[in-house]
């Protein structure tokens, strides 16, 4: 469960001090899944990147089942992502040297899994997104929504808590972005996740159980009972 | 995942990685040839040095030759004209101790005494000079009479006007010069002297008995000139030495045509009791210094030289090819390995630049600064060892090159140094038969030692560590929000 109060995020960029997050409360249950909507340069991308443990807030607290995130030294920071947080990104991100299955590799490696253990279990990730027949292809050799499909697998493979995705169909058509979104809604369901996910696709957001809107670093969520 | 990220990065980006090996390789490669051809020019000069004094000598001991105010001590020989008929042949032989005055013998026990000396030996350098041949009378013949006088001696008879009026006709001399070296060695001390230069290619040396045995070994050139062999016999000053062996010089070049006992050479250089040379081993390297300022101190008079002294009298090409590795060869070394150093740390730091994403999304799936820094520094020390691999291929190359063309370098020795180093010339304690400055010439060759090739690796290891430091640094100063924020 996260619980983010009064954060707020400022940075200087030249002699301007931007406020990315002005105050921000919210409450993120277990299992919730939350969109994030907002228009460009409001501030949702670094509100997921505050609750990924990628970035400090310069006030609040960003507590994950207890733990202020904000505050705790970067080891510990990064051992609760490795174990916990799992990211899908707008570009995929992918290393573009490593196959589909090392890809999906890399997220075991800080959890200390060999090497056995290891493509044994990214190749079960990959089955489970539909690419059991791509392990070894490159990213190069795949479309976008494959790509992507490694990219969820990459991160739902170390089993995490929350699932955090930064637009993941923003660089995709309408058939994948669909193909995409119901393999994110299927995993949610499946594995019992907290799922956020930042979108500027209107048609996605309408779908979310609770949505919540960034303009100009402040913070509003409702309800979509009908969705939910 | 450590190898196969390695090993798939290093095969993405094999230009860059060529580039970096490449400028190390070259760098790595000077530095071996550059090594190599200075320890090649070391040994050159080693060579050249011991053909003066020997191998296992440190120093030599010398006193330096007094100005000569007059001629008086220029050899004179002296012969009786005979009969114009007559075929008999004179001779008459000169024995000078060369180059320098002596010093007393006990000089050589005052040396061996001193602390730091290992072990000491006298040596005296004698020149030769002989004369023979045959020198007869003119003839007076006289005008008008016909009748012959025989004259005192070439030129007009001086009579008077009383006398029958006659001119000296006929008579002169026809004389061969032959002048070479002789060196008086102490046989009880067989590892000092400038014997041990050579090698004996027939019949024996000395044996530690033959303090004052009338045998000379011969050195192999002088022995060819003049048709010696093992069993010959020859005469310096009426005295016959027995020829127990021939020498050959290491370098080419002897220090002296022929070796007696040291007690020989004092009898007929009438030096009784005297040497030209002392000749020192330190009981270790370091302490050659300390030797030689106790001997200057503790025994006024003398010249001390050690082989560093005479190393620097070495001119000619030999010389300048020598300052050259070691000052140009050197300097463009280091120029070029620190541009190479430089240019693999900028191009790992700017590959880390280019993929700012990627290690940003590494680490937000939780790996460690540690973990990224220790993939790009695996990355660079595999450019490096790649690049020493290539460069210890090219130096080896580049010194078998240097090795298979061996380019004559010529060495000049004592030439317009030798008071300084010597106390006269000859450098070095003035071996025997180096009246004047001496030119050798050497073959330059281009030893790779393990300690040059270690060196190489060692080099490579550094160069792909100071690139690995670069990137490293960069990559464990990113921070993934940074990285990730920087992308979109």
């Amino acid at each position: 469960m996260y619980e983010l109060r009064n954060v707020t995020k400022r940075y200087t960029r030249g002699k301007e001090t931007v406020h990315a997050l002005e105050g921000v409360d919210l409450t993120i249950a277990d299992g919730d899944r939350l969109v994030i909507q907002g228009p460009t340069g409001g501030g949702k991308s670094t509100l997921l990147q505050m609750l990924g443990g990628l970035d400090r807030p310069t006030e609040g607290e960003v507590v994950l089942d207890g733990t202020d995130l904000a505050r705790l030294p970067e080891a510990r920071l990064t051992k609760i992502r490795s174990e916990n947080i799992g990211f899908v990104f707008q570009s995929f991100n992918l290393i573009p040297t490593l196959t589909a299955q090392e890809n999906v590799e890399t997220a075991l490696v800080p959890l200390g899994a060999k090497g056995k253990e290891r493509r044994e279990l990214a190749a079960d990730a990959l089955e489970s997104v539909g690419l059991g027949e791509r392990l070894g292809h490159l990213p190069g050799e795949m479309s976008g929504g494959q790509q992507q499909r490694v990219a969820i697998a990459r991160a739902l493979v170390k089993q995490p808590k929350v699932l955090l995705a930064d637009e993941p169909t923003g660089n995709l058509d309408e058939s994948m972005r669909d193909e995409i979104m119901d393999v994110l809604e299927r995993m949610w369901k499946e594995l019992g996740l907290t799922f956020i996910m930042v979108t500027h696709d209107s048609s996605i957001a309408k779908k979310a159980p609770r949505l919540a809107t960034i303009r100009k670093g402040r913070i509003s969520v409702e309800e979509n009972t009908t969705n939910s | 995942m450590f190898f196969t990220y390695l090993r798939r990065e290093l095969r993405r980006r094999r230009k860059a990685a060529l580039v970096v090996a490449s400028g190390l390789a070259l760098g790595i490669a000077l530095v071996i040839v550059v090594n190599s051809v200075s320890s090649g020019m070391g040994k050159a000069q080693e060579k050249v040095l011991q053909s003066l004094y020997g191998l296992g000598t440190d120093m030599t001991v010398t006193k330096a030759a007094e100005p000569q105010a007059s001629g008086s001590d220029r050899p004179r020989f002296q012969f009786d004209a005979r009969d114009s008929g007559s075929d008999e042949e004179q001779s008459s032989d000169v024995v000078m101790v060369q180059g320098f005055e002596t010093l007393a013998g006990s000089t050589v026990t005052k040396v061996g005494a001193q602390s730091g000396v290992s072990d000491a030996a006298g040596g005296l350098s004698l020149q030769v000079i002989k004369v023979d041949g045959q020198f007869t009378r003119g003839q007076v013949q006289q005008n008008g009479n016909g009748g012959d006088q025989q004259g005192a001696g070439p030129g007009p008879s001086g009579g008077t006007s009383s006398e029958p009026q006659g001119e000296v006709r006929g008579g002169g001399a026809d004389f061969d010069v032959n002048s070479y070296s002789v060196f008086g060695t102490d046989v009880t001390k067989p590892a000092l002297g400038p014997l041990t230069s050579s090698k004996i290619t027939s019949g024996r040396t000395f044996t530690s008995t033959e303090t004052d045995a009338k045998v000379a070994v011969v050195d192999s050139a002088y022995a060819k000139e003049k048709k010696l062999k093992v069993g010959s016999t020859v005469t310096i000053k009426s005295v016959k030495f027995k020829v127990i062996g021939v020498a050959t010089a290491d370098s080419g070049d002897s220090a002296a045509n022929l070796y007696i006992p040291l007690e020989q050479a004092q009898t007929i250089g009438d030096a009784k009791n005297k040497v030209t040379t002392i000749y020192v081993k330190a009981t270790g390297s370091q302490r050659i210094d300390a030797v030689k300022s106790a001997i200057q101190k503790n025994i006024p008079g003398t010249t001390v030289t050690t082989s560093a002294d005479l190393a620097d009298t070495v001119s000619g090409s030999l010389s300048t090819a020598s300052s050259l590795a070691t000052t140009v060869g050197k300097w463009l070394s280091i120029a070029v390995l620190v541009a190479a150093f430089l240019v693999a740390g900028l191009l790992t730091s700017s590959a880390v630049s280019r993929r700012v994403r990627e290690f940003g999304t590494l680490k937000a799936l939780g790996w460690r600064s540690g973990r990224v820094t220790r993939q790009v520094v695996g990355e660079a020390m595999v450019n490096g060892l790649l690049g020493g691999a290539l460069g210890i291929a090219l130096g080896l190359a580049g010194a078998y090159a240097v090795t298979a063309v061996s380019p004559t370098l010529q060495a000049q020795l004592g030439g317009g140094a030798g008071g300084g180093t010597g106390g006269g010339p000859g450098g070095f304690g003035g071996g025997p038969g180096r009246a004047a400055a001496k030119t050798l010439d050497v073959a330059l060759t281009a030893p790779v030692s393990v300690t040059t090739v270690a060196i190489a690796v060692g080099l490579a290891v550094t160069g792909g560590l100071i690139a690995g430091a670069f990137g490293g640094w960069r990559a464990s100063r990113l921070r993934p929000a940074d990285a990730l924020r920087r992308v979109e």
